[in-house]
């Protein structure tokens, strides 16, 4: 295998119907109106030089080397910027256009170092290449002028290096950054000669906005801008495409590597998920997969207090599946269970749900979505019939009007929020429902119309006055509603109760009636408007009633069934839709059906041998009450710390503490396994063979660049504990169990790894009926055949400020780590976010007389922890904010056992705390004493 | 705040009677039933409608009501 | 009328030319030693600035002038009764009469001079909204059609035709357009924009409003160089006064028009000049070239149709509506109708501006209104349109200013200035700095210009210097191809005109032969 490299363009598609024919050298080529000369010849095969132009970027005409000649037209128009028009004859090498060209060479090698065989881009920079292309020979303006030789290099970046010796001043960096990544970090400074590449006001890359997306890297035509690991290892020799797996994204990405070591990320152009974008996680945070704190051996003791042992896979294996066998035997087949990852590949959790299924022999199964997006899978498939988002990502291109709820995707969801920025710069408006004044409120060039500031837990009251508005204002799609749904009237008559009105509201959500009835109008009036929410709508104890509210606005005005609108979940980790989809949940058998369903089981009893369980299973939380009450014994967690990411520590830790036999498979040892009697060491996403399901469907294939450093296959440690229970289950590799999920599941009848590889993703429902996939649900009909109007009574949390705890905490996620830390805490990302941070209001802070950087205390009813603040006039009064990256933290600890009333996904979003000084900042200026 | 106090099962079925607390009551206990037939594990189940017949269980009307439509567990 | 009520009237012009040289002390010392009620007007300047401060006093045989006076001067002057229009050494006869002001045919600059810039009255009463009322009587299709048929073509430089690219703009469909005055006027030897902004401000306004209506805009923009503190003032207080009366705002002078304007300083960058990096600086970005297309007429300002032109095109459009097309298109030669606005600068003994039919010889220029140096010595070369104009030597005197004879002599017109230089000029030296200006004020987006300017300079000591010269020269001919060709705006592809001409009039200079030179 050897470096893949995309063809680049030199300018950007441009979509459209009607087409122009050109002729370029004698070759004639028709493209879409629109499309530069450039592009059209690279279509017809015909590279025009090129250096400042990449089809990522608006065309910008600076480096003066694709110039062409065209009949008719004066002097010798670059054709990067020049459009193609009817019947234009062009022609791309003359002698004068290669004196021009090498002429520009010229003056750029002139101030250039000549040090190309030591320099770390040699092989793979555009300038050597064009010197090569030009026939450059000599550099006639000799090189002892005016240069910027003695430019200094900017390190401050961990992962890259700015070295602006070798900068050509093409601003492909400074328009990557705006265009594709959308932070505007970067700027030109100073006139002519003096024209530098500059970060922020003008210091370093660490001091600016940078967000380390690695987009201005990627864009950058020298080594002036270059990844710190090509520097140290050298040039990647061969390109492994995989997925990444951070966020629900799932971004395709190239591991280049030199053997086995991954020398650097590349986000791969032809990914439909991000088109060539990343984000500081996926391109340069993938250190910890080699991060010496791996545990690649099992590990096994009697009791919790004992040390751990290091033993061999056969020894584990056994003993697993010796003691779960006595445990039923002693306490009944319902006293073991399992939790499967998010993390893993859809062919990993089918593995474990089948090994609870037919070798545990209950439904015993959850995953840890329960404790995220399980809302969003219940009120999806009771509204629309099935628990998914609607769109793909590229839909939001064609949104006029984008909804955000409950979701910081700047900072959870990176890339897609750069897919949002950029919609928004052409000219889309943006209403934020969010307590806290996130970034896309108002970032450079994005500004939302509305910011609904609405209180924590309040949700469904501002969903309803919203529907309430279109109901009232006649602004329902009434077309739409009468030929695709059902229950109209009798929500509409729920709705237009007096008591859903914004006026009536608003001392609930905070939010003026004024602000809410604009928004509406704006949203309801849209030709296609857009919904996308993340866990500030799932996480509280009416995630699935919020979820339903929004399915129900989006119908009632005609916002389903094409470019453009729906419903869309951002779902928080990689492989969240996926797992869920694999028969995670223990009410459903994968493809969302449920275990009650006699024809549906026996499927799967003919498939697998076994007689399955017709009742649902316990659910995380159960699982937790059923340890502390006796009735169950024994866990297998695939790849989940519960102990640092489940709500209220204390009763996971007792919950966990009651069990005989916790089994934790997964790269580190972390908190979990502190309970644990058998730790396996899992595989990273580096190592694994299968799939992620993305939140937009897109089954996504995940490649191996190294064998598991383990020795063996999640699945296949997971098929030997079935054997070692005496069931027999195996496969000879992940694709055998991407066949059996297609066997066993219509909506994945048309998926296989071969398809995969050939087209590259593919979204569900992959079948007869969609052999390409569905990018778009629900355009003729919904899945469930009519959309279901449910009525969406607001029910208020029972956790409320009180004058103990008069705080509202919520939580979150930041850029540069991600969920319990396990990963990013392993790498470079460091840099930006050492430790949670308490956010807090000014007034918050000045009333308990809490200064910035002071260490407070946090205290909910159920336990308390302690942090720094961060004063930030982004909260608003009477809320606070923290991230639980970090286990020392433990934001956890204070959370509580709240949920939904529907899932019981917990209530993370709402915990009523106080907060007190506890140790002030030292003095910012204080010199250390001597003592 | 007694809710910690609160056996899970009790607060789960009153939390999702607070659902259905404006609906006609034979229709909402019929809902509620529904819900619990559909996603608890049957111990649960066995639990609610153990409790359900008992006084001072601190059980929503119409989560007792859902509980007597409820069949019992046949043993899992 | 001078006397009128016993009050006398006498001018003294607040042009900042006119200040720079003392206007403002003279004003006063007028003030305090006249002994009789006066109206001082503060004017625009005539434009014959070897004569400012020039101080014109009314009298019943009209204007006469005084000039150039000191502030010392002024008492000698009241105690000889100038206040009458008595006579005395620095008496210049009646204003209209000096035949330097005389020859001319002032069209853009009518009212330059002659008015109180800020009187709305006085504009009225001198002709002004004449043009602005017949272009809102006719339909925004019949306005183009009047501007296509003068013959308007941009006094920036470029000479685009003024009616093309109104009828591009009004024929762009967008809800939102924009008229853009281009007021950064950064060419060396260059003062005409600035001088009708400071003394006919109204002008401009009326000449914008014309546009919008013709182009289907709502919303104006001036955007005016730093270095103007006087013009952006002016200009301020002429778009109030202008709301003030109707001549903006709502529903202008009763019509369907509706225009707002707005003044917007520059940074201090040349490019700026430049139609596209000014519409980047209007948009808050830095100064930066853009590709082009799109057009501004079709993709400006924001993004939307935008009317850019320069300050004397929008400056001559109230009058070719006022007079009708065919008085403009009657004036001039060739393709090149209608006036244009010469300013005179540099070693010149009668600077200032000459508003004279297109036509006129450099050499008439230089030599009858200009009056050769004002070193005395010997005219060696003349640079026409400003830094990145040619250098023209005296045995091209002959060439008519006209956009198309002054092209097939290597040359441009631009935006009318005119530099001479004596005998001592240097113009090896002359060429280095065409160079070196470019490198300083390049906007770094191309590379022939931000790279090959400075090469230039490099390339220029070596020859100069006697390296290698043969070769050199011929890098430079190549460099100078190069940049012609492959730069990306007017900057850098015309940066190598006044070093070509210089190298071809002057090889000398360089040390080199004619032959060497070619």
């Amino acid at each position: 295998m050897s470096l893949i490299k995309e063809q680049d363009y030199g300018t950007p598609a441009r979509p459209g119907e009607a087409t122009v024919s050109v002729e370029i050298d004698g070759t004639t080529v028709m493209v879409p109106e629109g499309t530069s000369v450039m592009r059209a010849a690279s279509e017809a095969g015909i590279d025009i030089p090129k250096l400042c132009a990449t089809d990522s970027l608006e065309p910008f005409g600076s480096c003066r080397l694709c110039l062409v000649d065209i009949d008719g037209r004066k002097g010798s128009p670059a054709s990067c910027t020049t459009p193609c028009t009817p019947g234009m004859k062009v022609r791309t090498q003359t002698p004068k256009l290669a004196e021009l060209r090498r002429g520009v060479m010229e003056l750029y090698i002139s101030d250039h170092p000549l040090d190309c065989l030591t320099c770390p881009t040699n092989g793979d920079c555009e300038l050597q290449d064009m010197a090569g292309v030009v026939g450059l020979r000599e550099v006639r303006y000799g090189f002892d002028g005016e240069n910027h030789l003695d430019l200094p290099t900017d390190s401050s970046n961990p992962y890259f290096d700015y070295d602006a010796s070798k900068c050509i001043a093409c601003s492909r960096c400074v328009r990557a950054c705006d265009e594709v990544q959308g932070t505007f970090a970067l700027t030109l400074e100073g006139r002519g000669f003096a024209t530098k590449i500059a970060a922020g006001a003008g210091g370093s890359f660490m001091e600016s906005d940078c967000v380390s997306c690695g987009a201005c890297v990627q864009a950058c035509p020298t080594a002036t801008l270059q990844e710190r690991s090509v520097v140290e290892l050298g040039m990647p020799t061969r390109s492994v495409l995989t997925t990444c797996a951070y966020c629900g994204v799932g971004c395709s990405f190239k591991a280049e590597l030199r053997g086995d070591e991954v020398v650097r990320m590349v986000p791969y152009k032809d990914g439909k998920a991000n088109e060539g974008h990343s984000c500081v996680k996926g391109r340069f945070a993938f250190g910890y997969a080699s991060h010496p704190d791996r545990q690649l051996k099992p590990l096994m003791r009697e009791r919790i207090t004992d040390p751990w042992r290091e033993v061999e896979w056969g020894e584990a294996v056994e003993y697993v599946g010796r003691r779960m066998l006595e445990i039923q035997t002693h306490h009944g087949a319902g006293a073991i269970g399992g939790i499967t990852s998010s993390r893993c590949t859809n062919e990993e959790v089918y593995a474990v749900q089948k090994m609870v299924r037919a070798a545990f022999g209950n439904n015993n199964v959850d995953t840890c979505a329960r404790v995220c997006h399980s809302p969003t899978g219940y009120g999806l498939k009771q509204t629309y019939g099935t628990s998914a988002g609607t769109q793909d990502f590229k839909s939001v291109e064609k949104a006029d009007v984008i909804l955000v709820i409950g979701a910081n995707p700047t900072d959870a969801h990176p890339v897609f929020a750069s897919r949002i920025k950029r919609r928004l710069r052409q000219g889309a408006q943006l209403i934020v429902a969010d307590p806290r004044k996130i970034d896309l409120v108002r970032s450079p060039h994005v500004e939302a119309q509305h910011h609904l500031r609405l209180m924590p837990g309040t949700n469904v009251a501002l969903i309803n006055a919203m529907a309430h508005v279109v109901v009232t204002e006649g602004l329902v799609d009434r077309e739409f509603v009468a030929e695709r749904c059902e229950d109209f009237s009798e929500w509409e008559r729920f709705i237009s109760g007096p008591e859903h009105s914004p006026e009536a509201v608003e001392e609930i959500t905070g939010v003026p009636a004024s602000e809410v009835r604009a928004a509406t109008r704006l949203y309801a009036g849209a030709r296609n408007a857009t919904i996308m929410y993340g866990l500030g709508v799932t996480e509280h104890s009416q995630g699935s009633t919020m979820v339903m509210g929004m399915a129900n606005l989006a119908m009632a005005t005609g916002n389903i069934g094409r470019e453009g609108v729906g419903v869309n979940p951002l779902r928080g980790q990689n492989n969240v839709q996926g797992s869920c989809d694999m028969g995670s949940f223990p009410h459903e058998l994968p493809g969302y059906r449920h275990v009650s369903d006699d024809a549906v089981r026996s499927v799967f009893e003919t498939l697998w041998g076994r007689t399955l369980q017709s009742e649902p299973g316990l659910r995380i939380p159960n699982m937790f009450d059923a340890a502390i009450d006796g009735s169950f014994r024994a866990l297998f967690v695939q790849g989940e710390d519960i102990v640092q990411s489940d709500p209220n520590t204390k009763h996971v830790t007792a919950a966990l503490s009651a069990l005989d036999l916790v089994v934790v498979q997964d790269l580190f040892l972390n908190e979990t396994s502190k309970y644990a009697h058998v730790f396996l060491p899992g595989t990273s996403f580096l190592e694994k063979d299968g799939t992620f399901t993305n939140a937009e469907r897109r089954i996504n294939r995940v490649r191996p660049v190294m064998a598991p450093k383990t020795g063996k296959h999640e699945w296949q440690i997971v098929c030997e504990i079935a054997q070692a229970m005496g069931y027999p289950m195996k496969y000879d590799n992940s694709a055998q169990i991407m066949d059996e999920i297609a066997m066993t599941t219509p909506t994945f009848s048309g998926v296989s790894f071969a398809k995969l590889d050939q087209v590259g993703s593919v979204q569900w429902p992959c079948n007869d009926g969609a052999p390409e996939g569905t990018p778009i649900m629900h355009i003729d009909e919904f899945v469930r055949g009519k959309g279901r109007f449910i009525e969406t009574v607001y029910v208020p949390t029972q956790e409320r400020s009180t004058r103990k705890f008069p705080l509202i905490l919520t939580t979150g996620r930041i850029l540069s780590q991600y969920n319990v830390g396990a990963q990013t805490r392993r790498t470079g990302n460091t840099a930006w976010h050492p430790e949670d941070l308490l956010e807090m209001h000014p007034h918050d802070a000045e009333v308990r007389g809490v200064r910035d950087g002071d260490t407070v205390s946090l205290t909910s009813r159920v336990g308390e922890t302690s942090l720094r603040v961060k004063i930030d006039d982004r909260m608003p009064v009477g809320v606070v904010y923290t991230t639980f990256h970090h286990p020392v933290t433990g934001a956890n600890v204070v959370t509580t056992e709240h949920s939904d009333w529907a899932t019981n996904c917990p209530e993370y979003k709402v915990t009523a705390v106080e907060v007190a000084l506890r140790n002030p900042a030292p003095a910012p200026a204080a010199p250390a004493m001597a003592e | 705040m007694t809710s910690t106090h609160t056996p899970p099962h009790i607060r789960l079925a009153n939390e999702i009677a607070a659902q259905f607390q404006r609906h006609d009551p034979a229709a909402a206990s019929q809902e509620i039933a529904n819900h619990i037939r559909t996603f608890w594990d049957p111990r649960m189940r066995s639990k609610l409608i153990a409790d359900a017949g008992a006084p001072g269980s601190g059980l929503d009307p119409l989560a007792v009501a859902a509980a007597a439509l409820l069949p019992p567990p046949t043993g899992n | 009328m001078s006397t009128s009520g016993g009050v006398t009237t006498v001018y003294v012009p607040r042009d900042s030319a006119a200040r720079s040289v003392g206007a403002d002390e003279v004003a006063d010392a007028i003030g305090a030693e006249a002994g009789r009620p006066l109206r001082v007007v503060r004017n625009g300047s005539r434009g014959m600035l070897w004569l400012e401060p020039l101080v014109e006093v009314e009298t019943p045989s009209g204007r006469i002038a005084y000039g150039p006076v000191a502030p010392e001067d002024v008492g000698e002057l009241v105690a000889a009764g100038m206040l009458d229009g008595a006579d005395h050494p620095l008496r210049l006869g009646l204003t209209e009469d000096i035949d330097w002001l005389r020859d001319q045919t002032r069209v853009t600059f009518a009212r330059v001079g002659v008015v109180d810039p800020l009187s709305a009255e006085d504009y009225v009463a001198h002709g002004g909204l004449a043009g602005l009322r017949r272009a809102l009587s006719l339909s925004p299709e019949q306005v183009v059609t009047e501007i296509t048929e003068s013959g308007l073509r941009g006094r920036g430089g470029a000479g685009f035709p003024a009616g093309i690219k109104w009828k591009t703009v009004r024929e762009a469909k967008s809800e939102l357009k924009f008229v853009c005055c281009n007021a950064d006027e950064g060419d060396s030897g260059t003062f005409a924009d600035r001088m009708l902004m400071e003394g006919d401000p109204f002008t401009l306004i009326e000449g914008m409003a014309i546009a919008a209506w013709a182009a289907g805009a709502s919303e104006g923009y001036i955007y005016v160089r730093s270095e103007y503190p006087d013009a952006i003032a002016t200009l301020r207080a002429a778009i109030s006064t202008a709301y003030d009366h109707g001549w903006l705002g709502k529903r202008v002078l009763d019509s369907e028009l509706s225009f707002d304007l707005f003044v917007r300083v520059g940074g201090g960058a040349y490019i700026c000049g430049e139609e596209t990096s000014m519409l980047e600086s209007l948009e808050g970005k830095r100064g930066m070239v853009r590709a082009k297309p799109p057009i501004p007429a079709l993709e400006g300002l924001f993004g939307k149709p935008t009317v850019v032109n320069n300050v004397l095109t929008l400056g001559s459009v109230p009058m070719i509506l006022a007079d009708g097309a065919a008085a403009f298109a009657d004036l001039g030669v060739g393709r090149s109708r209608g006036t244009q606005v010469f300013q005179l600068g540099g070693n010149i003994a009668r600077g200032g501006i000459v508003e004279t039919a297109f036509g006129i010889t450099l050499g008439d220029l230089v030599e009858r209104y200009g009056g050769g140096t004002r070193s005395g010595r010997p005219v060696r070369a003349v640079q026409v349109g400003g830094p990145l104009g040619a250098y023209l030597p005296t045995s091209r005197f002959d060439l008519p200013m006209d956009y198309e004879a002054f092209a097939a002599a290597d040359a441009m017109v631009g935006h009318g200035g005119v530099v001479v230089f004596d005998d001592t000029v240097d113009m090896a030296g002359q060429a280095r700095f065409a160079m070196e200006f470019c490198a300083a004020e390049s906007c770094g987006k191309c590379t022939p210009c931000r790279v090959g300017a400075v090469r230039g300079v490099e390339v220029i000591d070596r020859i100069v210097a006697g390296v290698d010269r043969k070769k050199n020269l011929k890098v430079l001919d190549d460099l100078c191809d190069l940049m012609t060709e492959g730069s990306l705006c007017a900057m850098g592809g015309l940066t190598p005109m006044p070093v070509k001409s210089a190298l071809a009039h002057f090889p000398g200079d360089f040390g080199t032969t004619t032959e060497e030179g070619r």
